[in-house]
């Protein structure tokens, strides 16, 4: 697995808008024009991916949804990028009726079935358009990458395949078998694209465990049909000559409730809990300055502006893990360098000036031509630092608006030192009744947090003071309701998930971490140091790809698609231990666990681990599950 | 790895075309003409044209690439003479080449603006742009070729220059050194024949030899500091037309920003306008209405009191 998944969706993306040949290096080639069209879900594959710059390099003039309007535009090739269902298919026949372009290349995201696809070729003849019908492909790409080693299943429709919809109390067999499906399907989609058979490796007992016995059994038809499988062939011939063979942790979301729910304090996992993030796209808000308006005008409009954190933006690929404090500094020095950079770009302009009054200085000009070349381009670069800049500057300062304002520095805090059962310096009660720290949600967070990691729950009076604080603070207890469900039943099968040690060492209460020359004048806020822990998510993994004996592992299943013969057995044939890994939450999961993966990794040579996850959701989307599933 | 389903595509056309011929459909052959018609009279006009553009410039690509080595090829000694270009070949290769791509230019050119004349919807128009906006920057990458080429070239030239310069002055003061040693002789042949007449004479040739070795060295000194000037404007030429050709390529992208601005700025003047001249209406309308209410106000006090005199 040297590339990483990013790099091989995109990759086939790029071969597919192709027309599915292998790219030319020749820089100069000949432009060929196209036309892509996708649906939704599409959509979501390629945006975090490809940029509309990109797209136009690659020829395509315009890029349309499959249901809109579109005009008939003559002598043109269409790329088609689209899930394999009744009315994709049917909108594509109507295409074909009304002849819009000179040829097709359809691409399905997933396997098309052989009824759909009589279906098209049946409205291809009526059309008398067979031989516009260029190509035919099978993509298998049905799951959205995120980053170079993370990626969901899918955005739309995703409440299909959420944990309300997995766990609620009155799902039918029918409802499970389909979501299990879906689940699958993509799965098998990413295996595909990743080209590598893995060993499969599932707790008992849950959505994981069906899962993993599907997946197992698509890869095992797979495998036996030679002749169309497609595990051989391309895949080895691309050089990855992997010996080893990746490990498949299924993991459910019901192992660890606390993670999703916990305040954080790294600098991606906040921007997705506190702001608009998804695919990649952060939404702020601006606020148009802060003058009193005058009575009777209209309130003034608050300005909502997107920006994408992309792969190439080099600040965010170095701090997207970082504590915000780290951050804040990191944005601070490049501030610096850049206008460091820029003054030398302006005192070339004086010097310019100096050479016309003095003619003896022919010497220096020629220093100062070859710098001022330099300059000139080295000018768009310093354009795009200076965009980078402002952008990280924008979504830092929405960010630390809402740490002050909901005082998420003392929640973090706390709950790091329930999770680490260290010992408590503030009772929860004052921070429930406190008023000013943080939203009805955070308090109900916090408590949630608590009522799972306390060994017992709390008596019956002592809940019944915390629900009044609560109901006082304007909280949701639904959720509780389902939690407390939960715990029973997890307090039957296994032994609650240990968070780990942890310490939280805050350094310096109310310092001032940057200077008041800044932007950044963190007051107030605590700046803590995250020490290195583990959450169960992490540890199971470590024991697994360690081959290390604990008693919450053993029991798990075990399943090799490469065998002959599926084993019921949980004893691993291979005892060494794996080089690269892939963990998947089934139910959903966040940016905290990947940014943990993520650590576990960089402490670890050579090791490489891909993080996936059913859906992403933020704490707030999490809870709201949480109280559906308690009000039933 | 994506799986190729043209042929199950394929294999599906024939099964559906078998169970249409059992289940007794009308075949849709007949159709055949008026498709391939409607077809063959929208492939004409736009695309046409567009093809032709780029099919021009792939020929004139493929011009440069093939004479590249020949042209680029500065005539060493070593090289055989038959693959060696004149001067003026090159310079025929390089007008020809700039005539061509005017040309392209204007071609892509005329199509915008007769793209802009007819009514297509909108995709199409979006389209047909971004075709265009392809095409230029596939010519941009070919005349990018070309300016290489002629930099290397004009390149070898100053080198060249500066080599015969180099070359001319070593044989200056080869010459001038052969003057030196003739003159030497013939003074001292006549030195030879006038020893025995004129003593003082003798004195003076060594005197002279002096005065004419120091001229020497002042003469070299003087080529040298010219020959370095004079190489030093002409880096400075080369670099300044290149430098001129960056800034003209921004201020030219700029043009198009500062247009938009201008647009922008006659349009706040005009809404300003018209805010003030609906200012002023509201204005005028408050006072009138303010005469209204008075005149009403003094009206029924009149009349109360007109009332009040009338009862009592």
């Amino acid at each position: 697995m040297a590339a990483s998944i990013r790099e091989k969706q995109t990759a086939a993306l790029k071969r597919m808008l192709n027309f599915n040949a292998p790219p030319l290096k020749n820089t100069t080639a000949e432009p060929v024009w196209k036309v892509l069209i996708y649906d939704r879900f599409g959509q979501d594959i390629i945006s975090p991916l490809l940029s509309v710059k990109e797209l136009r390099d690659m020829g395509i003039t315009l890029h349309l949804l499959l249901h809109s309007d579109r005009d008939p535009i003559p002598d043109v090739p269409a790329i088609y990028f689209v899930m394999p269902t009744e009315e994709n298919t049917d909108r594509i026949c109507q295409d074909l009726r009304n002849q819009l372009y000179e040829s097709y290349y359809l691409n399905f995201i997933s396997a098309i079935s052989r009824s759909k696809l009589e279906d098209i070729a049946s409205a291809a003849l009526a059309a008398n358009a067979v031989n516009q019908v260029t190509k035919v492909f099978d993509q298998y790409l049905n799951f959205i990458t995120l980053e170079d080693d993370m990626f969901i299943l899918c955005n739309q429709n995703k409440e299909h395949i959420s944990y309300h919809a997995i766990n609620k109390p009155d799902i039918m067999d029918t409802d499970m078998e389909a979501i299990m499906d879906t689940i699958v399907d993509s799965l098998f989609c990413f295996f595909v694209t990743l080209g590598a058979v893995p060993i499969i490796r599932c707790p008992r007992g849950n959505a994981a465990e069906m899962v993993a016995v599907k997946l197992d059994k698509k890869l095992r038809e797979n495998l036996r049909d030679a002749r169309n499988s497609l595990f051989t062939g391309d895949t080895m011939g691309t050089g990855q000559f992997s010996f080893h063979r990746p490990l498949f942790v299924l993991a459910d979301r019901n192992l660890d409730l606390a993670t999703p729910l916990h305040h954080t304090w790294t600098y991606q996992a906040l921007i997705h809990d506190v702001l608009d993030f998804h695919l990649n796209r952060v939404s702020v808000e601006e606020s148009q300055g802060s003058e009193a308006s005058p009575a009777g005008a209209r309130p003034k409009k608050k300005n909502k502006k997107s920006y994408d954190l992309t792969g190439a933006d080099k600040f965010w690929q170095k701090h997207k893990g970082s504590p915000f404090p780290e951050v804040a500094e990191a944005v601070q020095e490049e501030l610096d360098t850049y206008r460091a950079q820029e003054d030398e770009v302006k005192r070339l302009k004086s010097i310019m000036g100096l050479e016309g009054e003095d003619d003896g200085a022919i010497s220096m000009l020629s220093d100062n031509t070859a710098k001022l070349t330099s300059a000139v381009s080295s000018l768009p670069e310093l354009l795009e630092k200076k965009r980078l800049i402002d952008l990280h500057t924008n979504v830092a300062t929405a960010v630390l608006d809402h740490i002050k304002s909901r005082k998420l520095d003392v929640y973090f805090e706390y709950e790091e030192k329930l999770m680490s059962k260290s010992t408590l310096d503030k009772s929860l009660l004052d921070i429930i009744s406190d008023p000013d720290a943080g939203t009805a949600e955070d308090k109900m967070r916090l408590f949630l947090i608590y009522y799972i990691t306390s060994q017992q729950p709390p008596s019956e009076a002592d809940l019944e003071q915390y629900k009044k604080a609560m109901v006082d603070a304007g909280c949701d207890l639904s959720s509780l309701n389902y939690i407390k469900q939960w715990k029973a039943f997890t307090k039957m099968a296994a032994t609650p998930a240990n968070y780990g040690s942890s310490g939280v060492k805050p350094m310096g209460l109310f310092s001032r971490v940057m200077n008041t020359g800044s932007q950044f004048v963190m007051e107030g806020v605590k700046n803590l140091v995250l020490k290195q822990h583990n959450l169960p998510v992490t540890r199971i993994l470590d024991n697994l790809m360690e081959m290390k004996s604990n008693p919450e592992t053993d029991d798990y299943r075990y399943f090799d698609p490469k065998m002959l013969r599926g084993s019921e057995s949980s004893i691993p044939r291979n005892k060494n231990p794996f080089q690269e890994a892939i963990v998947f939450v089934v139910g959903g999961g966040n940016y905290i666990e990947y940014q943990n993966l993520v650590d576990y990794t960089k402490a670890r040579q050579g090791k490489r681990v891909l993080y996936g996850c059913s859906e992403l959701f933020n704490a707030a989307q999490f809870m709201k599950q949480l109280s559906q599933l308690g009000q039933k | 790895m994506a799986a190729d389903i043209t042929l199950l595509f394929k294999a599906s056309v024939k099964t559906v075309k078998t169970r249409n011929k059992a289940l007794g459909l009308l075949d849709s052959s007949s159709r055949d003409e008026t498709g391939g018609a409607k077809r063959a009279r929208a492939r004409d006009s736009f695309s046409g044209r567009a093809r032709e553009v780029i099919s021009n410039i792939s020929k004139l690509k493929d011009f440069l690439l093939q004479h590249r080595k020949d042209y680029v090829n500065a005539g060493s000694v070593m090289c055989s003479d038959v693959s060696r270009m004149t001067d003026s070949e090159r310079d025929q290769i390089d007008q020809d080449a700039q005539i061509f791509m005017r040309t392209c230019a204007d071609a892509i050119g005329q199509l915008r603006s007769d793209m802009g004349k007819q009514v297509v919807s909108a995709q199409v128009k979006d389209h047909r742009a971004a075709v265009l906006d392809l095409i230029e920057a596939y010519l941009r990458g070919v005349c990018k070729l070309y300016s290489e080429q002629r930099a290397v070239r004009v390149k070898r030239v100053v080198d060249k220059k500066r080599l015969n310069v180099r070359t001319c002055v070593c044989l200056c003061v080869y010459f001038v050194s052969v003057c030196v040693c003739v003159a030497d002789k013939l003074v001292s042949d006549s030195n030879v024949d006038l020893w025995e007449d004129n003593r003082v004479e003798d004195d003076l040739s060594p005197e002279e030899i002096q005065m004419f070795e120091q001229e020497n060295q002042r003469l070299v000194g003087e080529m040298n500091s010219l020959l370095d000037e004079v190489r030093q404007i002409e880096g400075k030429v080369v670099e300044i037309s290149r430098l001129q050709e960056i800034f003209s390529e921004k201020v030219l992208h700029q043009e198009t920003e500062i247009d938009s601005i201008h647009q922008l700025v006659v349009g706040a003047t005009e809404n300003v306008k018209e805010g003030n001249e609906d200012i002023r209406e509201a204005i005028k309308n408050n006072a009138g209405f303010r005469v209204w209410i008075l005149f009403f106000l003094v009206m029924c006090s009149f009349s109360l009191l007109f009332l009040d005199w009338y009862d009592g």
